[in-house]
C-alpha cells in the first residue's frame, strides 16, 4: 500500500516536471526587433541590388556552380582532344591487339613449351 | 527606387517581426534568428518574380522562413556529428575552444537554462513534419489553416500532426525525467 503510494506519488512528480517543461513554450516573448536588423538587412539588400544591376549590366548574372561545370567540360574536352591527337600514330587500332597479342606469345621467349622437343627422339631409361 | 525595391520595403515592415520570431521557435537563439530573417528575405527579393500566386504572399514567405530553420538546424545536427567524430579520433578543433555566447540578452537567456535545453534536445528528436507543425502551432498569429498552407497540406492532417507531436513530446520527456 505504502509502496503503491509512493509509486503515484513518484509518477505525479514526473508529470509536473514533464507540464512545467512543456509550458516553456508558451512563454517564450516575442523578439522586439532592433533597428539593427532592419539596418543591416537594409544593406544586404543594397549589394544585392548593385549585384543584380551589375549582372543585367553585362547581360548575365554571376552563377558559380554553373560556371565551375563549364570549366570542368571544358578541361575534360581538352584533354580528350590531346589524347587523341597524341595518340594519332603509336595508339594501336582495336582489330591489331589480337595480332599483338598472338605475335607476343609466340615469341621465343613466351615458347617455353619447345625445349619439351629435344626430349622427342631419346629414349626413356628404366632405372631397376 | 524601383517598384519591386518599393513592393520589398513595404514587405519587409509588414513581415520582418513574424519572420524572426518564427525562425526564433526553431533555433532558439536570437542571433541567429535574425541572421535567418535576412537570408529569407534575401531569397524574396531574389525570387519575387518567380513567386506565382498559388498561395498568399504571406504563406509564401513563411514556407521560406521554415525551409530556412529547418536547413539550419539540419547543419548544426551535421556540424555536431562532425565534431564528435573528430574528438573520436582525436584532431582538436579550434572553434570548440571559442567561448560561448554570453546571455546577456534576456530572450538568450530564456533558451539558456537547463530545462529549456532538455526541451530543445526532446524537440529535435522529433520528426521534421511534426516538429514544424506543433511549433507553428504554439506561435500567435497562425490558425491550423496557414499552417497547412505553409506545409502544403490539409488542415486534418496539421491537427494530426500537432496530437503526435504533443504525445511523442510528451513520453520523450516523460522518459527522460523517469531515468534522471
Amino acid at each position: 500500500m505504502k509502496q503503491e503510494k509512493r509509486m503515484r506519488q513518484h509518477n505525479e512528480n514526473i508529470e509536473t516536471e514533464v507540464s512545467k517543461t512543456l509550458k516553456l513554450l508558451d512563454e517564450v516573448a516575442s523578439i522586439q526587433l532592433t533597428h539593427k536588423f532592419r539596418t543591416s538587412l537594409m544593406s544586404r539588400l543594397e549589394r544585392e541590388i548593385v549585384q543584380e544591376k551589375a549582372g543585367r549590366h553585362f547581360g548575365f548574372r554571376v552563377d558559380y556552380r554553373l560556371a565551375f561545370m563549364m570549366l570542368l567540360f571544358v578541361i575534360n574536352l581538352g584533354s580528350t582532344m590531346l589524347s587523341v591527337q597524341q595518340g594519332d600514330g603509336s595508339m594501336a587500332t582495336i582489330s591489331a591487339v589480337p595480332y599483338n597479342q598472338t605475335d607476343d606469345y609466340s615469341n621465343q621467349e613466351f615458347a617455353y613449351y619447345d625445349q619439351t622437343a629435344s626430349y622427342e627422339n631419346q629414349t626413356p631409361v628404366i632405372v631397376q | 527606387m524601383t517598384s519591386r525595391e518599393k513592393l520589398f520595403r513595404s514587405l519587409v515592415d509588414d513581415h520582418q517581426e513574424m519572420v524572426v520570431n518564427t525562425c526564433y521557435r526553431f533555433v532558439f537563439n536570437r542571433e541567429d534568428a535574425e541572421d535567418l530573417a535576412q537570408d529569407v528575405f534575401v531569397e524574396v527579393f531574389r525570387s519575387l518574380d518567380q513567386f506565382r500566386e498559388e498561395a498568399k504572399l504571406s504563406t509564401w514567405i513563411y514556407r521560406i522562413a521554415v525551409t530556412k530553420s529547418l536547413d539550419h538546424l539540419r547543419n548544426l545536427n551535421r556540424k555536431k556529428r562532425f565534431s564528435s567524430l573528430k574528438r573520436i579520433i582525436g584532431i582538436r578543433d579550434p572553434s570548440e575552444e571559442i567561448a560561448a555566447p554570453s546571455h546577456d540578452n534576456p530572450s538568450n537567456a530564456f533558451f539558456s537554462n537547463e530545462r529549456a535545453k532538455i526541451l530543445q534536445d526532446a524537440l529535435n528528436t522529433l520528426p521534421e513534419s511534426q516538429k514544424t507543425a506543433f511549433l507553428l502551432s504554439k506561435q500567435e498569429g497562425f490558425n491550423n489553416q496557414e499552417i497547412a498552407d505553409i506545409l502544403k497540406t490539409s488542415v486534418s492532417a496539421v491537427e494530426s500532426l500537432v496530437h503526435r507531436a504533443k504525445k511523442n513530446l510528451h513520453n520523450r520527456l516523460y522518459a527522460y525525467y523517469a531515468e534522471h
